[in-house]
């Protein structure tokens, strides 16, 4: 599901912008608003336009991309979250996110050589095997953008 | 008598000491107003979790009809056998009787559980040097496991069916109540909490829950409210089922010890010394506003689109609640320590002044006497001259 609010929805909404929140477990990363958010979901990249329909979903390790907001496009490296997705606001709720800048290097390439081993060591064990897909699937998101 | 050099000399080291608690007192309450600040931060984190997970809560029961299992086995009631109590203290001392009363907490949950049901076992886990050094002096240490667990940081697999993580081989306890050392919870230094230290204890404390090795987790923690208002609670954070109800806003309190009257007074008195307001205007102004935000959080009277199964979404949301539950503990135990730690340093700095006056006070006694004496003697001298 790439683009879920159709086009007449849209003029419902005047303004045709979203409040866009990023929380963490340690403070408010982000409060500000934007046209459209690109959200790294489980099942798949999807975008929030203004005027989507309800949404909640897991979000994957990836990037959370902000188009149309104060300081041009924003982009953040999220891991472990869900998010909301309501016609004019969308929230997420992220264990991990930093901007690309921030995102520590030498700790991601760290658990990106600890997750590669697990899923050398996980075997026939599916939860292990998922579990370290899932570690090794984040690193490269820190990785992936940092720096760029 | 003492001499004037003797009493001269103690109070300046009287004076030395004062000014080092003093010190200490201060940099309490700076450290307080930041722990504070860390826990307005975290809260909207804590309660939007919890309003969304109510409100799936509300759209789906625990177990899920077509195949008759829980969604989570975190939701699984057994009876409690095994009891997993974390306790959250400090790492380090001068704050009073703060290490002092969570650890008698903890003792007193452990005889009152072994009262009810005396082949209860308790396993125990510290977080804070303070409690980890006193269970470790106190009870024995179990055995360390063979197979961690947890992945390091993967996400558990809340899906696993409980009778195939059984398979865990049981360990051979030492004695009914056991010190179980954990890595993840020795890693944690209070003074620099990441949420990353939380989530690796909450995902080991989560797969042990999982394999059935514990049937209930217990988290005692001093709960801190305002600077005048702090108490250690006992906390059930697993099963994720409270009594009533079965909403999983708050957890079961098991336990609780209030301050006296006296206690808060002192608190005032400290918290007005050190220059911090009591009512933490500027915080509960940002804390209300996030407030009724955080509250709607996926709880619109809408029917929500899912981007994967419904109860997907409730189950691998549940583990991470736990460690959501231990961070913000442990965020309320690291302000509550720093402001008991501003108060016994308030307390001190008073003591060491009531020393000085009444060390001054007999100083200048003896050396008042020590003049009248010479006077006399020149006197007399005079007389008989």
């Amino acid at each position: 599901m790439a683009e879920l609010p159709s086009r007449s929805n849209q003029t419902e909404f005047p303004q045709n912008r979203l409040k866009v929140r990023l929380v963490t477990p340690e403070r408010i990363l982000l409060d500000t608003d934007a046209t459209s958010v690109t959200l790294p979901g489980e099942a798949g990249v999807l975008e929030a336009l203004p005027g989507a329909a309800p949404l909640l979903t897991a979000i994957g390790a990836g990037e959370l991309l902000l188009a149309g907001g104060e300081g041009g496009d924003q982009r953040f490296v999220i891991a472990r979250g869900f998010a909301e997705v309501l016609p004019d606001r969308v929230t997420v709720l992220a264990e991990y996110a930093e901007a690309p800048d921030a995102v520590d290097k030498p700790a991601a390439e760290k658990q990106l050589r600890d997750g590669q081993k697990q899923v050398g060591e996980a075997g026939d064990d599916p939860a292990k095997y998922r579990a370290a897909r899932s570690v090794v699937l984040e690193a490269e998101a820190k990785l992936g953008r940092a720096g760029q | 008598m003492a001499n004037v050099l003797d009493l001269r000399r103690r109070i300046r080291s009287v004076k030395n000491t004062r000014q080092i608690t003093k010190a200490m007192k201060m940099v309490a309450a700076a450290k307080l107003r930041r722990a504070q600040e860390r826990m307005t931060g975290a809260r909207p984190y804590a309660v939007m979790l919890a309003s969304v997970l109510a409100s799936l809560r509300r759209r789906m029961d625990a177990v899920d009809p077509t195949t008759n299992t829980l969604r989570s086995p975190l939701l699984a009631v057994r009876p409690e056998k095994t009891v997993l109590l974390v306790v959250v203290s400090g790492d380090k001392g001068f704050a009073g009787a703060f290490s002092t009363n969570i650890v008698r907490a903890a003792t007193q949950f452990i005889a009152e559980q072994r009262a009810g049901d005396e082949d209860k076992q308790i396993d125990l886990q510290a977080v804070g040097r303070k409690a980890r050094d006193f269970f470790r002096r106190n009870y024995p240490t179990a055995e360390p496991r063979k197979s961690p667990p947890a992945g390091t940081g993967a996400q558990q697999s809340p899906e696993q069916s409980p009778d195939q993580a059984a398979a865990v081989p049981a360990r051979t306890r030492k004695g009914d109540v056991e010190f179980l050392p954990s890595e993840p919870a020795a890693a944690i230094t209070l003074e620099k909490l990441r949420f990353e230290d939380a989530r690796a204890l909450g995902e080991e404390i989560v797969a042990r829950y999982a394999a059935a090795e514990v049937d209930a987790v217990y988290l005692a923690y001093n709960e801190f409210r305002s600077v005048l208002s702090q108490r250690v609670v006992v906390e059930r954070i697993l099963p994720l089922v409270t009594g009533k109800g079965g909403g999983i806003d708050r957890p079961e309190v098991a336990a609780s010890a209030e301050p006296t009257l006296e206690e808060r007074e002192r608190m005032a008195e400290a918290a007005m010394s050190a220059g911090l307001t009591l009512r933490d205007e500027e915080g509960e102004a940002i804390r209300a506003q996030y407030r009724d935000e955080a509250r709607r959080f996926g709880t619109a009277n809408v029917d929500y689109l899912y981007d994967q199964a419904a109860d997907e979404v409730y189950s691998s949301m549940l583990p991470r609640f736990v460690s959501a539950l231990l961070y913000y503990a442990m965020l309320e135990s690291i302000a509550s320590e720093h402001a008991a730690r501003m108060t016994a340093m308030d307390a001190a700095t008073t003591n060491a002044s009531e020393m000085i006056d009444s060390l001054t006070l007999t100083m200048n006694r003896v050396r008042q006497a020590a003049i009248t004496k010479e006077i006399i003697e020149i006197v007399s001298g005079a007389a008989a001259v």
